[in-house]
């Protein structure tokens, strides 16, 4: 997946486009189905108790859930959507978000990428790399890497 | 080069640039971002842009210093605007908490 430079977001709404392959989409689709994978508890407050009580711990806990639930619903919509993906020549496609849809999409893949690392334990990247995995372990690793190439695919729109 | 979406600005950030001198004993809170191996660099930079409305060459430093030494202390505020900010961004995914400060 990449950005076609001369494709700029501006104030106006104009769309970004990016150049995606089918095979790309079909990981990028595959990917974005295993959301939600971050468990709100994740989600502390403060480290120090005696800085927030539980009521403000538990608003952080039902906002992190209520995001949850709207992307969730989002996510089904969006890609739901047959003009998502336009044709781009004999197998290519272009793919096109707003720049507030490639915000919503980027949090969307980093709490994939985020939610993977904490199921495999939170481990050093370089440590899981050379780990011998089972099978759910390796689905889980295969999801926090593709999440993050297609966030560096998203973020070159912004540099 | 690509606009980045709108700061988010918590309340009253936008009615009082001069802060009195009950407010500055308030700012007792500290925003902190805690370094972890999974968020990507430039997306740690792009929401502290995001979040702050900082200009990247900020966004950058703070993320480095985070990189580099575990953490960084990102805004001193009130209860309110720290737990704001955290909620911020928490959302996006970054490990953020809200200290009180010795």
């Amino acid at each position: 997946m990449k950005f076609i430079r001369s494709q700029k977001a501006d104030s106006a709404g104009r769309p970004l486009v990016f150049h995606i392959s089918q095979r790309e989409k079909v990981v990028l689709l595959a990917t974005l189905k295993l959301y939600p994978l971050l468990d709100v508890s994740y989600h502390q407050l403060s480290r120090d108790p005696k800085t927030s009580g539980q009521a403000e711990q538990q608003w952080l806990e039902e906002a992190m859930e209520q995001q949850r639930q709207d992307h969730k619903k989002k996510l089904g919509q969006f890609f739901n959507n047959d003009r998502r993906f336009f044709k781009d020549g004999k197998d290519d496609l272009l793919f096109t978000l707003t720049g507030e849809q490639m915000e919503w999409l980027l949090r969307v893949l980093n709490e994939i990428r985020v939610g993977s690392w904490v199921r495999l334990g939170q481990p050093e990247l370089e440590e899981a790399r050379k780990l011998s995995l089972t099978g759910a372990q390796a689905r889980l690793f295969t999801a926090m890497e593709l999440s993050g190439y297609f966030q560096a695919a998203l973020l070159e729109a912004f540099s | 080069m690509a606009e980045t979406a709108a700061p988010v600005a918590p309340p009253d950030t936008e009615k009082k640039e001069k802060t009195d001198p009950k407010e500055s004993r308030d700012r007792g809170y500290l925003v902190i971002c805690w370094n972890d191996p999974v968020n990507l660099m430039d997306y740690v930079t792009h929401v502290f842009q995001t979040v702050f409305g900082w200009p990247k060459a900020k966004a950058r430093r703070h993320m480095l210093q985070v990189h580099e030494t575990g953490k960084s202390l990102l805004v001193r505020e009130t209860f309110e605007k720290a737990e704001h900010y955290v909620h911020q961004l928490q959302a996006y995914g970054l490990q953020a908490t809200m200290e009180r400060e010795e």
